[in-house]
């Protein structure tokens, strides 16, 4: 009989035990049922208290945790987004981590003088096109907030931007129901109808409640529009520690969660099995600066402990950040905060990981980020497919016979090398290991100077498959139709 | 009957077997073996340099290629003498004495017998009377010395003054090489050159004896 072959242990971070996290979840529901939270959408409201809310003299929404215990049965442990050609591109679900851009950066490093410049739709178009060429990069979110288009219109013809420049899955950003339906209207025609959106999702939208524990009309109007629509949504509040929320990890975990769990519900309440990624953004509200920090160790450790409470309780892929810093300029300190939330995103093994390339706490957005954070990822993924130890990995035939070998007998020569290098170690692109004198001789470039020549090639080099006329004519048609 | 022209892909692709049935089908059948060397082989590890330099073939697959090219040369040495066809250059390699490490030496010997440069090693921890020695009987165009220690780089400036009290130091080009040499070190201790790696040591000794 052939021998068992030995599993292989793939490096995971675990942050919470079973005790704490069915403690933050008990404290979530406490908020709900204790402190409430404002409904500011009427159909909402209407919904919520239908379904068994109440809401006593001071206005504010009581939710009992049966409701939580039903949205969490409804709501589906698996989101598949395609890509925008109708390929299977994520499988948001259990351990699958993928990476990406994030949105609404108002200024971006320009590519030609390296200068912070106020962002314009031409870089939302850059950013999808690299993202496009990056192999580790798996979705677009638009990254610039543009200052040349109408600021009404700004995330329709961010969205159509995007739409033109990328066929990799999209996460986007709406004001209201409003321009929801006509990035709706853009969607279904790349999509090729309702349906064929509805069967193949290449988008999810990314709303957010106000913390602490308030819902807005606007963004309710969103939320009710995905889960009519089944377009996959999530709704992270900004429950930051400090800010939003609590000072302390904790408890703003339990109340990023409760605010979390009420989008849930009124999802479920109107979209019965609808697409819902779960999870909040618990930053730190920095006590010096009072920024919302995008270096931070806290935010990598509070989605650590989210994918830890998705494991123990909730079951639903989930939403996180990695790959942004809160430096000015791509430099050493951006570089250790990249690393650093990507890893451990990786490892924790968050589902839909965005704001990749941002710098200056999410205000600046820079190619030459975007293209180090590919290779980032990249490096972190070899990292946690652990060590394979078989025959052909203990490769004793290559020890005998190299270590038997006369004069000049050398691993390096041996066909086991050679079969098994590629996959045997991780092979940096940008990360320069070359000898000082080649590495003189190439221009002494540092990683910034060589991901900025990586992002102009990308541009110059990479071509993104095009839409067909008609949708570029459809698209032009609604964006006109304002 | 395999093409001549098949050479190429064998040494670029590393098939050693491949490139042995074709060069030996080939001198059976007659093909001028400085035509197989000029059309087929040194354009081939040509390319296999290309690849390397821009970052498409990694030391492994320069190796293996190597090694095929030195398959087919150990068969058509033989016919490229009789023809009075010289090798690109003699080469004596070693790493000097007091250090035992020969990773980096052996990966320069089979990169520069690649690149059609007759090698010959005397092996590591080689003194410096050695080399002499070796000078004399081989009468190579270029010494190559090896260390990896910078306890042991005294060794490279002994073997160099051990060639010039033999009197034979002008009729070589010393090349050193080594992580812990430097172009500095070279001059210093009267060396023609340095190779910061295998690839530019090929290319330096190129260079040393104007072939490039």
């Amino acid at each position: 009989m052939k021998a068992i072959d030995i599993p292989v242990f793939q490096p995971r971070l675990r942050v919470l035990n079973r005790q704490q996290a069915l403690a933050i979840h008990a404290a979530a529901l406490e908020i709900l049922e204790t402190t409430g939270f404002t409904m500011e959408h009427p159909t909402a409201l209407d919904l919520l208290l239908g379904a068994g809310c109440r809401v006593p003299g001071d206005g504010r929404v009581r939710l009992p945790s049966f409701l939580v215990e039903e949205a969490l049965n409804s709501a589906p442990r698996q989101i598949v987004l395609y890509d925008q050609l109708g390929n299977r591109a994520m499988p948001l679900v259990d351990e699958n981590p993928f990476y990406g851009t994030g949105s609404d950066a108002t200024f971006v490093i320009d590519l030609e003088t390296g200068a912070r410049r106020r962002a314009v739709l031409d870089d939302a178009a850059k950013f999808a096109r690299v993202v496009d060429g990056l192999d580790n990069i798996s979705f677009n979110m638009s990254m610039a907030n543009p200052d040349d288009v109408p600021i009404e219109d700004i995330y329709v013809h961010v969205f159509a931007e995007m739409v033109r420049n990328t066929n990799k899955p999209l996460v986007f950003i709406a004001d209201s129901g409003r321009d929801m339906a006509r990035i709706y209207e853009i969607a279904c025609v790349v999509a090729g109808g309702e349906e064929e959106l509805r069967r193949k999702p290449f988008l999810l939208n990314y709303s957010e409640a106000i913390s602490p524990l308030r819902f807005p009309q606007n963004v309710m109007e969103k939320l009710i529009f995905c889960a009519e629509k089944g377009i996959p949504m999530c709704l992270p509040s900004g429950s930051n520690a400090g800010g939003g929320a609590p000072v302390t990890l904790a408890g703003a975990l339990a109340m990023g969660i409760a605010e979390n769990l009420v989008g849930l519900v009124v999802h479920q309440l109107v979209g019965k099995g609808s697409p819902f990624l779960f999870g909040p953004n618990v930053s730190v509200l920095d006590m010096k600066s009072t920024v919302v920090s995008y270096g931070c160790p806290e935010w990598s450790l509070t989605q650590a402990a989210l994918a830890d409470m998705r494991d123990e309780i909730y079951g639903l892929p989930i939403w996180a950040y990695a790959g942004a810093s809160d430096a000015k300029v791509m430099d050493a300190q951006a570089g250790a905060e990249s690393m650093f939330s990507i890893v451990t995103a990786m490892l924790c093994r968050a589902n839909l990981i965005h704001d990749v390339a941002f710098l200056e706490y999410g205000t600046t957005a820079s190619l030459e980020m975007l293209v180090m954070a590919d290779e980032l990822v990249a490096m972190s993924r070899f990292f946690v497919e652990g060590i394979p130890v078989n025959d052909v990995t203990l490769a004793l035939p290559a020890i005998d016979r190299v270590g038997k070998g006369g004069p000049g007998s050398m691993f390096l020569m041996d066909d086991h090398t050679f079969e098994h290098f590629q996959e045997g170690q991780f092979l940096p692109r940008l990360l320069d290991r070359s000898r000082y004198d080649s590495w003189e001789g190439a221009g002494s470039l540092d990683l910034y100077r060589r991901c900025n020549a990586e992002a102009r090639r990308i541009l110059t080099e990479h071509e993104v498959q095009a839409k067909p006329a008609g949708v570029l004519e459809d698209i032009k048609r609604v964006l006109e139709g304002g | 009957m395999p093409d001549p022209a098949e050479l190429y892909d064998a040494i670029l692709t590393g098939d050693a077997k491949k490139a042995q049935e074709v060069t030996k089908a080939a001198l059976e059948d007659g093909v001028d073996p400085s035509e197989l060397l000029q059309k087929h082989m040194i354009p081939a590890m040509g390319e296999v340099g290309r690849r390397f330099e821009c970052n498409e073939y990694f030391v492994p697959e320069l190796l293996i290629a190597a090694r095929a090219m030195k398959t087919a040369l150990v068969l058509i040495t033989p016919h490229l003498a009789e023809a009075g066809a010289e090798p690109a250059g003699r080469v004596v390699i070693g790493t000097v004495q007091g250090d035992l490490h020969d990773i980096g030496k052996n990966l320069v010997s089979m990169m520069m017998e690649g690149a059609g440069f007759q090698m010959v090693d005397l092996g590591v921890d080689v003194p410096p009377e050695k080399f002499v020695q070796g000078v004399q009987e081989v009468e190579p165009d270029i010494v190559a010395l090896s260390a990896l220690l910078s306890t042991t780089m005294p060794g490279m400036r002994l073997t160099v003054e051990a060639l010039e009290g033999a009197g034979v130091r002008d009729k070589v080009k010393v090349m050193i090489g080594g992580a812990p040499v430097t172009a500095k070190y070279a001059q210093e201790i009267r060396a023609d050159s340095y190779g910061s790696d295998a690839d530019a040591a090929v290319s330096e000794a190129k260079r040393l004896l104007g072939l490039s």
